[in-house]
């Protein structure tokens, strides 16, 4: 309590702000399988998913060395999916969360979708379409890469979002 | 159940969003003195300790540090457990393996999360392995998003119906001194004029970040009785796997299903004769992060038929004053220090079960309850309580 003061307001606990701007980058290893979804959408703008031998189903969100459903050794069977697809549901943010790259608040006007891929595997990505009038469940959209070679090695993010297309 | 355990103290703090009064080995200090205070023992009476928070949230590494000695947990045998959102229900599983196993008579399971350290959305989003939500600022809630949007659409529920959730959670809340969001609510309508954070989810339609701890002491039959009147008993519990993303595995797309919700229930249900829940079973403390997750869970648990969650809402089944109260508590959506929820959700079901939780005792006499948490990697844990 301030002194002497019964009626003044208590002091507020003093925070401290600490800004971070610098680049954070670090190491992580993606080993074979994940490497293999890595390195084809770095080098080829390729985005690939492995097979089950036993059940068939594609792994998409990621690549894994076992089945989860199955128990078994997945083997090298790899897919190529395809880039363009139709938006099976997709919402938006409306209220800004934190940035934790940042360190702020901050929004994403790419409204995050499921997308269902032409050869029937599920993706969830972003959107490029920002103005929230224009979505709409069963829009046709196709894969935006980054072009940025450099910028690429991002696995899942090397793909910007998904642009609305006309057929 | 080999060698059952009980439950036999239970101690929680006040939650709030802030609490620049006390540091975190002073925070969870409260729940470990309330805890021994409701099991009339001394902290040398603790045989082992399992600690158990998620680092990440807080950003701090070894948060123990300095908390070992502030509870006195010096040079005694434990473990600390760190999971997803059932990291509780994992330590309190472990609590009563150690007792089920005859290792030792009296275990405490330690829990807590002190938001204002740190970010859960934060720790999600940067801190999780580059393919699990990485770059996804919006973190958990576009994922019960997306799972709200394939609910409406599948079973016909309403924007109003999420909001009753939140209004019968509000009731509970007021009512329960431990809660966080006392938001005294008066209507639907309220609920339906709070902002969107990520369509369709609103403000009021999810749950806060809290402050708190919550402390369990479990008992071996052999002491149980002599140490409390009215232990409450682990009949039976079960934690089960999945993996990261809800959604896109198992033909879920949007995650309106949940795998390891299914299997935990199959399991426990079947192990334990439970054919009808509402008729068995007394009353339900379950983790529900949204409102639209609570509707939800209402079915994976087999408390209605499908697609009639949100009749159950609209009916009043599920309140304090109904034929099978739901988080009388006020639940998640008031109270979330998420290392310590599932551990509130079982504490709250041994008080409703031992009838001390006074102003939100359910009308009821409860002599069952289950109380269940859902957490990433898509983990389900649940906990099947009972009177004898």
């Amino acid at each position: 309590m301030a002194e002497g003061s019964p009626t003044k307001k208590p002091e507020q606990p003093e925070y401290i702000r600490i800004k971070f701007d610098l680049p954070r980058p670090y190491h992580w290893s993606t080993g074979r399988y994940l490497g293999k979804l890595y390195a084809e959408a770095k080098e080829n703008k390729r985005l690939m998913a492995n097979r089950c031998p036993k059940c068939k189903e594609i792994r998409v969100h990621a690549p894994t060395p076992v089945c989860p459903k199955c128990k078994v050794d997945m083997g090298w069977d790899w897919v190529e999916l395809p880039q363009t697809g139709t938006v099976f549901q997709y919402t938006y943010q409306v209220y800004p969360l934190w940035d934790p790259h940042e360190g702020r608040r901050c929004s994403n006007p790419h409204p995050p979708a499921i997308i269902l891929l032409d050869n029937g595997v599920y993706l969830r990505h972003l959107l490029e379409e920002t103005d929230t009038k224009k979505l709409k469940e069963g829009m046709r959209v196709q894969a935006v890469w980054e072009e940025d070679y450099d910028k690429r090695g991002q696995g899942f993010q090397d793909i910007l979002y998904f642009r609305t297309i006309e057929e | 159940m080999p060698g059952r355990a009980a439950i036999v103290g239970v101690g929680q703090t006040y939650h709030t969003s802030k609490r620049d009064d006390v540091n975190l080995p002073e925070m969870v200090g409260e729940a470990v003195r309330a805890a021994l205070a409701d099991a009339q023992l001394s902290i040398k009476d603790i045989e082992a300790f399992i600690f158990s928070n998620m680092e990440a949230f807080e950003g701090i590494l070894l948060p123990e540090h300095g908390m070992i000695a502030e509870v006195g947990a010096t040079g005694k045998p434990g473990l600390k457990v760190t999971g997803g959102g059932t990291t509780g229900s994992e330590a309190v599983g472990e609590g009563c393996h150690m007792i089920s196993a005859g290792l030792y008579d009296i275990t405490m399971v330690i829990s807590w999360q002190k938001h204002d350290c740190g970010d859960a959305t934060a720790g999600i989003s940067a801190a999780a392995v580059p393919t699990f939500a990485k770059g996804m600022v919006t973190g958990a809630v576009s994922e019960f998003a997306k799972q709200a949007l394939s609910y409406m659409k599948e079973s016909g529920a309403r924007e109003e119906h999420a909001a009753m959730v939140r209004l019968k959670a509000d009731r509970g809340a007021c009512r329960n001194p431990y809660s966080h969001l006392k938001l005294g609510l008066k209507s639907v309508d309220e609920v339906l004029q709070s902002p969107y954070l990520v369509w369709p989810i609103r403000l009021y339609d999810f749950c806060p970040q809290s402050c708190g701890a919550c402390v369990l002491v479990l008992a071996s039959e052999k002491r149980a009785k002599k140490i409390h009147k009215k232990p409450v008993w682990v009949a039976d519990f079960e934690v089960v796997h999945q993996e990261p993303f809800r959604a896109g595995s198992f033909g879920d797309p949007t995650g309106t299903e949940t795998y390891s919700q299914h299997v935990a229930i199959e399991r426990l249900y079947k192990r334990n004769g439970i054919t009808n829940v509402r008729k068995q079973v007394d009353l339900a403390e379950i983790y529900e992060p949204s409102s639209w997750e609570e509707i939800s869970l209402y079915e994976h648990f087999h408390f209605c038929e499908k697609n009639e969650g949100w009749k159950l809402i609209e009916k009043g089944v599920t309140e304090i004053e109904g034929e099978f109260p739901v988080n009388p508590s006020g639940g998640v959506l008031a109270t979330n220090p998420i290392g310590a929820t599932p551990v509130i959700r079982i504490a709250e079901a041994a008080l409703q079960i031992r009838g001390d939780a006074s102003e939100h005792q359910a009308t009821r006499d409860i002599k069952t309850a289950i109380a269940t948490a859902l957490g990433g990697p898509n983990w389900t844990a649940m906990f099947l309580l009972k009177r004898s």
